[in-house]
């Protein structure tokens, strides 16, 4: 049985109406029928009050009287009143005194009267009525009434009701069905578009409008709300869009929980990262996902949910996946009131990237460490051995790895040479069969795709066929990274590493092999750059040394080169007389003719000195000619020259240094520049004389002997040697190897670091060799090898230049008449015709006057330093009056122009000062033959 | 005790007390009246304290008239009962009328032998004593409002309004209802039903 208020509206309303009628009708036909019941039942006594009351008032005379004939006759009128159904009348002291019953009445009458009233009794009606007159009681009536006529009023009611409320009731049925609409019609249109709207959220849809009374205001207010609802629900559903938006394109986990720990919000970010879906977990509890709070993994958000934390504050946690794996996450929580209620709203970000990222950063990072720390060692290194060394031992200490090594690469060769091994791995290398300088044959594959510059991994060796990974695999080394050491694009190396295990270098492994490669390189090349530039810098300061020292020299030399240059002209005379002397005098007693040759000797040696002093400056001696050279004589000269610093310096100081000669007899000469050999072994005995500050033994000698490197090859062909030996204080074997370097010096402020420089350049110059011994404490030997001589070059040893037959003539200019005096004496001697000119203006007069006279000159010898006109222009105006005569230069520079390649112009022959007689004379030979 | 209706009394009070005297008064008028030694002994007495009774009770259903050019009687004013002549009645018309009104009024018994007397009267009872003398007194009471009862033969055919007679043992009365018209007397239509009227308009065939 459906309730009412689940019936549909038309129904509940025609029920309603139907249902009220009813209940009215009723109630209004039983209040009316009991008010008819009632009225009648009033209108029954009152009528037969009345009637008792007619009755009393007419019998009061006959009470009065006592006359009961005339009180029955007053009653008997009552037959005319059908309900009467019987009256009594009892006089004053309550005896009957008249009755009255209809004809056909059977009814019983009361013996005594009761008080005044009604009563209703056995369905009639009765009633007693006291009779008065004037106040004087005179009896009492009784009246017997039955109710029919009562009942059948009442019947005739209740009958004409009923068909009233049948009438009304189909009048109402009818009606309400009519009128009902009024009503529920936009009820029923209100209802429809509340349930499309309810059912497909459609708020678009609209009510139509009936009326304008409330319904149509309901309508109105509904369609209206509508509008509203449709406007706020397009802003919500737009605003819950956006913010889903948002939270869907947020790169965390959004998670909302309430106060009772159920999921109200979800995100796109969550369903990624957690993998339950947004509508498996809405209104579940976040117990439900393993995601409990009591999670000790979740003991981060413990704290937060229980308020320690503020907002703001990131906890890194272990979060649950569905599958049931855990991640590291980010945390952060934030309290949230919504209404009244508390939430909370996760924000869970997956920092496995992160982790991963930073695990990555921080293995960079101590690769990069590494690297820079392999680096910063390689970098203080400067030699490619001990960078190597480092480079290897850092890569076993700090990178676990079970092999490597450095190769070098030859290409033209193309093979890799091993350079460096790591001390751990020396089990693999004899395993490997590889030892320092061992050989690598290029594969195919790897190595040579190595040495063109690129890295090569191969992560398993099992897998390649080449002859070398076949003995790593033989080794037990199962990955090997190639790493190229490239320096301008030329591969120089391979770093080669090597691990146990296949698959073991990871990429970052092989970056950072690859890096520390091109650092290694890099360094090798800086050391080598740092050599070539220690070499620069070396040369270079040694340049500036040497430049300095020239310009010292130099400054020293032009003022020794005047003096030597007066000096020169000075010794001319002496000279040429001294030879003129020797060579023309026959008749010269032997004891001046000694005199003459030791002054000859001695002048000899001034223009030695001289010429010395010029090779403080001077670089190359070339035009002094090699010549056979007396060993023993020029040891014996250098002990003489140099007694000074060995005998006489020492004894101040109060220590000894005996000097020893120990000279082979018989030696062949050697072809050498006296003088040089000379200042060479100088400079070795100063040397021994500087090392032997307490004293010692400075021992020369001179034997046959060729140098212990030369054995081999020229094993017969002996040289002549010549050792210096002292008993100093020796010298350390680095010394030993760089005591040769120019500029190289052990004594300080005292020492050039030129001496043996020098002698190492004599040598040189001289084909010959130098032979260090030394020990620290014992002392040091010096040995000098020299070619010897041929004969060729020892025929050369005594020139015997004759007097020219010719007879020439000949002009000779200078500035000092002593040289012009001598010069044209000796010339003179000769057999030739001598013009002189003092100074050059004069020359060149004389010779353009003797131009004009037709007395030509054969030959000008002029001298070169001269006031005003110098020996170059004197040289040019000849050569431009006559352009065929030859012009001799004597010069106290003579050396020092022949040696910078300077012979002036228009010169044919230059002449040193102090003039040779036999030089002069093969000048004019060799010049006026020509002619 | 006074019997006249008080204003204040409640009319149960007033009833109850009424209807107790009534009965005491009825049960003795009864008893008197059908006492059978009573009766025979002092039956011309007992006859006489029943048409006492009926003398008084007539004014309650006679109405008489306003005297014109006399001020009406006031409400209070004693309703006089006259008995003229040998009063036959001893003292049961005054024990009858003790303490009893009428629409009000006292009653007032007055007696005399003549007719002068009881003029005023509204009721007079003429005795036996004065039939010989009731032409010129009713004569004298002619178109006076006076309501003239007596027990002599033929009273109401001489002119007198009531007589009272003996019928078996009740008292019955005969009314001259134009003798009640010529005294200007509105006798009750009960009173008619239940006596026998004589007169110009009675046929007197109806009892």
């Amino acid at each position: 049985m459906r309730r009412l208020s689940d019936l549909p509206l038309q129904r509940q309303l025609t029920w309603m109406v139907q249902a009220t009628c009813i209940l009215s009708l009723v109630l209004a036909c039983t209040a009316l029928a009991t008010f008819e019941w009632l009225d009648s039942r009033q209108d029954g006594v009152r009528d037969l009050s009345t009637l008792a009351d007619v009755l009393a008032t007419t019998t009061q005379a006959t009470l009065t009287f006592d006359d009961a004939d005339a009180a029955t006759r007053i009653l008997k009128s009552l037959h005319s009143k059908p309900h009467i159904l019987g009256a009594r009348l009892f006089n004053r002291d309550g005896e009957p005194f008249a009755d009255y019953l209809p004809p056909q009445g059977s009814c019983s009458l009361p013996v005594a009267p009761r008080q005044d009233g009604h009563s209703f009794e056995l369905g009639h009606l009765v009633l007693y009525r006291p009779i008065f007159l004037d106040n004087k009681f005179l009896g009492t009536i009784y009246l017997q009434s039955d109710l029919a006529e009562m009942h059948h009023r009442l019947m005739l009611f209740i009958a004409v009701s009923l068909i009233v409320m049948t009438a009304a009731l189909a009048i109402a049925m009818a009606l309400s069905r009519r009128l009902q609409r009024l009503i529920a019609q936009p009820i029923l249109a209100l209802t429809r578009t509340a349930q499309s709207v309810a059912e497909e959220q459609n708020y678009t849809v609209r009510a139509p409008a009936l009326g304008s009374n409330e319904l149509g205001l309901l309508t109105k207010s509904f369609n209206h709300m509508l509008s509203r609802i449709q406007e706020q629900n397009f802003a919500l559903t737009e605003g819950e869009e956006r913010i889903r938006a948002v939270l869907n394109s947020a790169l965390s986990a959004v998670i909302l929980v309430d106060a009772s720990g159920v999921i109200r919000e979800w995100n796109a970010h969550a369903e990624v990262i957690f993998g339950w879906k947004r509508p498996e977990v809405l209104g579940t509890r976040l117990e439900a996902l393993g995601l409990s709070p009591d999670d000790p993994t979740l003991q981060g958000r413990q704290s937060v949910t229980g308020g320690a934390g503020g907002p703001g504050r990131v906890d890194e946690i272990s979060a649950k996946r569905r599958d049931g794996s855990t991640f590291p996450a980010e945390l952060s929580v934030s309290p949230l009131k919504i209404g009244d209620v508390l939430h909370q709203c996760s924000f869970i970000t997956d920092i496995t990237e992160r982790r991963n990222a930073q695990v990555k950063v921080q293995e960079q990072v101590s690769r990069l460490d590494l690297l820079n720390r392999i680096t910063q060692a390689i970098g203080e290194r400067l030699d490619l051995e001990s960078i190597f060394q480092v480079v290897i031992r850092s890569l076993e200490d700090n990178l676990p790895i079970d092999f490597s090594c450095i190769c070098t690469y030859d290409a033209t060769a193309h093979s890799l040479t091993v350079g460096n091994l790591g001390s751990q791995c020396q089990s693999y290398a004899q395993a490997l069969e590889l030892t320092i300088s061992s050989t690598l044959v290029i594969d195919q594959n790897g190595l040579s795709r190595c040495v063109i510059g690129k890295l090569v991994y191969e992560p398993d060796l099992r897998e390649s066929a080449q002859p070398f990974p076949r003995r790593l695999v033989r080794a037990g080394l199962l990955s090997l990274v190639a790493a190229p050491l490239i320096v301008e694009s030329r591969v120089f190396g391979v770093l080669l590493v090597a691990r146990r295990n296949s698959q073991s270098f990871s990429s970052a492994d092989c970056e950072f092999l690859r890096q520390l490669a091109e650092h290694t390189a890099l360094a090798s090349h800086s050391a080598q750059m740092y050599g070539a530039l220690q070499g620069a810098y070396d040369d270079l300061r040694q340049t500036q040394q040497v430049v300095l020292q020239q310009e010292r020299l130099r400054a020293l030399g032009q003022m020794a080169s005047g003096i030597a240059h007066d000096i020169n002209n000075a010794i001319s005379p002496v000279v040429l007389y001294t030879e003129s002397l020797l060579e023309n005098e026959p008749n010269l007693s032997s004891r001046a003719r000694t005199y003459l040759e030791t002054i000859q000797r001695a002048i000899d040696d001034v223009a030695h000195t001289v010429a010395r002093m010029r090779e403080f400056y001077r670089q190359r001696e070339t035009q002094l000619s090699m010549g056979p050279v007396d060993v023993n004589e020029t040891i014996q000269q250098v002990l003489d020259l140099t007694r000074v610093r060995w005998n006489d310096m020492p004894q101040q100081r109060g220590s000894v240094i005996t000097t020893t000669l120990d000279l082979q007899a018989a030696l062949p000469a050697v072809l050498a520049v006296a003088s040089e050999v000379r200042e060479a072994l100088i400079n070795l005995v100063f040397n021994g004389v500087d090392a032997m500050p307490e004293g010692g033994t400075l021992t020369l000698r001179s034997l046959r002997k060729a140098p212990a490197s030369q054995d081999a090859q020229r094993g017969g062909e002996s040289m002549v040697c010549v050792e210096v030996t002292d008993t100093g204080i020796g010298m350390s074997e680095e010394t030993r190897r760089r005591c040769l370097e120019p500029f190289f010096t052990t004594k300080g402020e005292r020492g050039t670091g030129l001496g043996l420089a020098m002698v190492y350049g004599v040598m040189q110059r001289h084909s010959g060799e130098i032979e260090v011994e030394s020990e620290v404490g014992k002392g040091t030997t010096f040995r000098l090898f020299f070619p010897i001589a041929n004969d060729a070059a020892s025929s050369a040893l005594a020139p015997a230049v004759p007097a020219p037959q010719r007879h020439l003539r000949l002009l000779i200019i200078d500035d000092d008449p002593l040289l012009l005096k001598s010069l044209s004496d000796i010339l003179q001697g000769d057999g030739h015709a001598v013009v002189t000119a003092d100074r050059g203006q004069a020359g060149i007069d004389l010779f353009q006057t003797a131009c004009h006279t037709g007395e030509t000159f054969a030959a000008v010898i002029t001298d070169l330093g001269m006031p005003y006109v110098d020996g170059r222009k004197v040289a040019s105006a000849i050569k431009s009056l006559s352009p065929t005569t030859p012009v001799i230069m004597l010069t106290g520079w003579g050396q020092r122009l022949v040696a910078e390649g300077d012979i002036p112009a228009h010169v044919d022959c230059v002449l040193n000062k102090p003039p040779k007689l036999r030089d002069l004379r093969t000048a004019l030979t060799q010049h006026c033959h020509a002619q | 005790m006074p019997v006249t209706a008080h204003p204040d009394c409640g009319p149960t009070s007033k009833t109850l007390r009424t209807k107790a005297v009534s009965l005491l008064l009825a049960g003795w008028i009864l008893l008197l009246a059908f006492h059978p030694s009573a009766w025979s002994e002092e039956a011309t007495s007992r006859e006489y304290v029943v048409k006492a009774a009926f003398l008084f009770s007539f004014a309650h259903f006679v109405a008489w008239p306003h005297m014109a050019g006399q001020p009406s009687p006031p409400a209070s004013a004693p309703l006089r009962i006259g008995v003229l002549g040998d009063d036959p009645f001893g003292s049961a018309l005054d024990e009858t009328v003790r303490n009893e009104a009428i629409q009000g009024r006292k009653i007032i018994i007055a007696r005399s032998h003549t007719i002068d007397d009881l003029i005023d009267c509204q009721i007079l009872f003429i005795c036996r004593s004065e039939e010989d003398r009731l032409a010129p007194i009713l004569q004298h009471l002619e178109n006076k409002p006076v309501l003239t009862i007596s027990d002599m033969e033929d009273f109401a055919e001489h002119g007198g309004v009531i007589r009272l007679y003996v019928i078996g043992k009740k008292v019955r009365f005969e009314i001259n209802q134009s003798a009640a018209l010529s005294h200007q007397l509105k006798l009750d239509a009960q009173l008619l039903s239940l006596g026998r009227v004589i007169g110009p308009i009675s046929d007197r065939s109806h009892p």
